[in-house]
């Protein structure tokens, strides 16, 4: 079955504008928070986020459904895209390193459709990052939020490399089966 | 085997964006020369991770990233979009197997089946095996502090990725993502720039997931940096087609 999202891409690679816009609007609110969430300037993110659309746009040909959905495709490419902009500033100004959050913010109430069948899932897997014991949470947090290497969050924590890759792994082995359960 | 287990942390680290150093460039190598187990865990934890940022709070984007975009799209030229090749070469290949499948039974001849099967797993175990030495070699490679590690993109913003494993006395191996197959007659050709001229480094066509690993030789000048260019299949001394790849 082809979902939407795997439709407007196809047609975008056929060079379908109208697709294009579909395709934006249900996806800039679902990767803009993300970024704005990596990024924390308003104007940094709205950049980011016209060049992960514009990618999208041009590289719609090189979408492999059998490789993942559409929303990770563009999760991937918008996470990508924000930590590539937090380390040229942090390139910059060398010891900067952003602030990792305590918690998620709730989810707003949204009105029906499918966005309404993702909300139900939504609080499952919001709270699976809160589930895992600190030091696995942490570790993907300075990963995958803050954009830190391994070296680096080994460097941060003064922890050695192995217990920073062990902990990664099994907080990631842990989401996903939170996110399995939960569809 | 227990030395997978290595490559399933690697896997991990990786799909959070963390992975650096030489176990980026050896999990790369790893994954590019196709491992199964290691692409399904990476596509599950991609989506998980996608799950849960999706859990976070919508946030309107400001509107005037949707009309730069629209304006955008309508007055840039964009590489012509060329149909994926993907689901047809997935279609090609459930055909043949079909096809092989049909001509075995209707041999009859049970012992004909075992050969084919005997010979196919020779086939396999022959490709593993050389899979192996590539693996092994570029691992090899890296314990070399003279080695290093050089990144391609792709100028147009696609999200088509290359490394070179590169050391000036042995060579090294290039390790491509998400380049889509080349059109009919074409192939990718591979450059070490730093010279006088552009050396030609070996020519490549990429899997259907758009993807290759293969060695580079040595020789010529120590490189500065690498570029791809689209050319004949047959290949050129100097580039003459579009810049694909290069490294800044
Ligand atoms: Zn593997």
């Amino acid at each position: 079955m082809t979902t939407a999202g795997e439709e407007f891409i196809r047609r975008m690679a056929a060079g379908d504008r109208d697709a294009f816009g579909h395709f934006y609007d249900r996806y800039a609110p679902l990767v803009f928070p993300l970024i704005l969430r990596i990024v924390r300037d308003r104007t940094d993110a709205a950049d980011v986020l016209q060049e992960v659309f514009w990618e999208a746009w041009q590289g719609a040909s090189g979408y492999d459904p059998a490789r993942g959905t559409p929303e990770a495709w563009m999760i991937t490419r918008a996470r990508t895209r924000a930590i590539d902009r937090i380390r040229a500033v942090r390139r910059r100004s060398e010891t900067f390193v952003p602030p990792v959050d305590e918690g998620l913010a709730p989810a707003s109430p949204e009105p029906g459709g499918d966005a309404a069948e993702r909300a139900e899932d939504r609080g499952v897997i919001r709270t699976a990052l809160n589930q895992l014991p600190h030091a696995q949470r942490e570790v993907i947090e300075l990963a995958y939020y803050a954009g830190l290497t391994q070296t680096e969050i080994s460097a941060r924590l003064q922890q050695p490399l192995g217990t920073v890759k062990t902990r990664i792994r099994l907080g990631l082995e842990r989401l996903r089966d939170v996110v399995r359960r939960a569809t | 085997m227990n030395g997978h287990e290595t490559y399933e942390t690697l896997a991990a680290v990786y799909a959070v964006g963390a992975l650096d150093g030489d176990d980026l460039a050896q999990f790369e190598v790893h994954l590019a020369e196709g491992c199964q187990p290691c692409a399904t865990a990476l596509r599950e934890s991609r989506e998980a991770l996608a799950r849960l940022a999706l859990g976070d709070t919508r946030a309107v984007p400001p509107a005037e990233v949707k009309s730069a975009l629209m304006a955008r799209i309508g007055t840039a030229p964009r590489a012509a979009a060329r149909p994926s090749r993907a689901g047809w070469l997935t279609w090609a290949a459930a055909t043949a197997a079909v096809v092989a499948l049909a001509a075995m039974l209707t041999s009859g001849i049970v012992a004909s089946r075992y050969e084919a099967r005997l010979g196919q797993m020779a086939r396999e175990m022959a490709a593993e095996r050389e899979r192996l030495q590539r693996e092994e070699a570029a691992l090899e490679l890296l314990r070399d502090p003279a080695t290093r590690v050089v990144e391609l993109r792709s100028p147009s913003g696609s999200n088509a990725i290359a490394r070179v494993i590169w050391n000036d006395k042995a060579g090294g191996h290039l390790i491509v993502s998400n380049l889509p197959p080349a059109p009919e007659g074409k192939a990718y050709e591979l450059w070490a720039l730093g010279g006088a001229q552009p050396r030609p480094a070996g020519l490549f066509q990429v899997d259907a997931s758009g993807r290759v690993a293969q060695k580079v030789e040595a020789g010529g000048e120590p490189p500065k940096g690498f570029a791809v260019t689209l050319e004949p299949a047959t290949g050129v001394p100097a580039p003459t087609g579009p810049i694909v790849m290069a490294s800044r």
